[in-house]
């Protein structure tokens, strides 16, 4: 079955009022959507339990959800703010190796383009983007983030720092 | 294929029926709350004579009109956050802010022009009163409208916080300027910029640690 976001909202919509069928296709086809969403933003291994977290967060949060609206901007938002709270922990070096197998497949490249993570690095200054994708997503120490972007080490701890919160704030408005 | 207690199953399992977060009942509450406040100044404090006549000054109609247009204005950017969605946007509080800081920029100007700040504006003893009366119906009013947030989903728990200080704190000083006797730019400009200042930035301190998820 192929879900679009109309027909995702009114599942949604079921899913509130406790219908159990409507709710494991909404999860299913979020569960595909996310791990395509997610795919080159964070280490390949840690995919499967950003994908798992923002689950749990949509199943925590389903009442925030309002039917009358768009069904993947909501998801994109809890996505995001998932996504977010993954880079802030703690990177471990051995999950570098990004998955070339894996791409993304947007079923609307228009909704895609509008709540791409991308889209979020791309607001960020120089600096702070290319400090957070060198550490927290191709996994590179803070002494060869400094190395590979002339940045100070300093600076690039400063630069994820701000980023990050930056980020954080840059969730919903764009 | 789905796995038998996949963590999909798990989810699906546990599956409630649910009541949606509401903006109604935000509102309701926030004004059921201010309500209360009122209620509570008028019975402790008294409301001002031409208040309680229907017959209110003008500065009296200004300010606290202003505040309740900050109150909804940033309560209506805390009802959007508590649902997220990317590209939705709630700026209205910002103009909402930026025309009541008129009270605060008038007062500084007269100030420059007339030689300094009154001080007996500084020294009132009804000032302490205004910070003490309006955080404490703040304090009411935040708490409800956090414990409704609580149900949503804020993306952004530091601008909540803010925002969520800054409606409690307009409704909260607006219960206050009910009571409060003096007729002055100055006074407002200096006391009740305080006060929603204070409670805005103990929205910031307090409600992030309450509506993380």
């Amino acid at each position: 079955m192929k879900t679009n976001d109309p027909s995702l909202a009114h599942l949604m919509a079921l899913a509130q009022a406790g219908d159990q069928q409507a709710y494991r296709t909404v999860l299913v086809e979020c569960q595909r959507w996310l791990t395509r969403y997610f795919v080159r933003r964070i280490a390949p291994s840690a995919i499967d339990d950003l994908v798992q977290d923002t689950l749990v967060s949509l199943h925590r949060k389903r009442a925030s959800y309002d039917p009358s609206r768009p069904f993947l901007p909501w998801l994109a938002a809890i996505a995001r703010f998932r996504w977010v709270d993954q880079l802030r922990k703690t990177y471990r070096a051995d999950e570098t190796e990004l998955n070339e197998e894996l791409t993304a497949d947007p079923h609307d490249p228009a909704i895609m383009a509008k709540i791409s993570i991308d889209r979020l690095l791309m607001l960020l200054p120089d600096g702070q983007a290319c400090a957070i994708r060198l550490v927290k997503i191709d996994g590179l120490s803070i002494i060869e983030a400094a190395q590979q972007s002339g940045q100070s080490e300093p600076l690039v701890k400063v630069n994820i720092h701000r980023g990050l919160k930056r980020l954080a704030a840059l969730i919903e408005s764009e | 294929m789905i796995m038998p207690h996949s963590p999909i199953d798990r989810l699906v399992d546990d599956l409630k029926p649910i009541r949606r977060v509401r903006p109604a009942d935000a509102l309701i509450l926030v004004l059921a709350a201010t309500a209360t406040a009122v209620g509570i100044v008028a019975m402790q404090y008294d409301l001002r004579p031409d208040v309680m006549r229907g017959n209110p000054h003008p500065i009296v109609m200004i300010r606290s009109g202003m505040l309740l247009l900050l109150g909804f204005a940033a309560l209506s950017a805390v009802i959007t956050a508590a649902r997220p969605g990317v590209g939705q946007t709630s700026n209205g509080w910002r103009w909402a802010l930026a025309a009541a800081g008129l009270f605060p920029v008038t007062s500084a100007i007269l100030s420059a022009l007339n030689g300094g700040f009154p001080a007996d504006v500084i020294a009132s003893e009804s000032g302490p009163w205004c910070l003490g009366i309006g955080t404490m119906g703040a304090m009411m009013i935040g708490g409800v409208l956090t414990l409704w947030l609580r149900r949503g989903a804020p993306t952004d728990p530091y601008r909540t916080g803010w925002l969520v200080g800054l409606a409690a704190g307009s409704f909260g000083t607006f219960a206050y300027s009910l009571h409060c006797p003096s007729d002055t730019v100055y006074y407002i400009g200096l006391w009740y910029s305080l006060a929603v200042g204070m409670c805005a930035a103990l929205g910031r301190l307090i409600v992030p640690h309450l509506i993380r998820w």
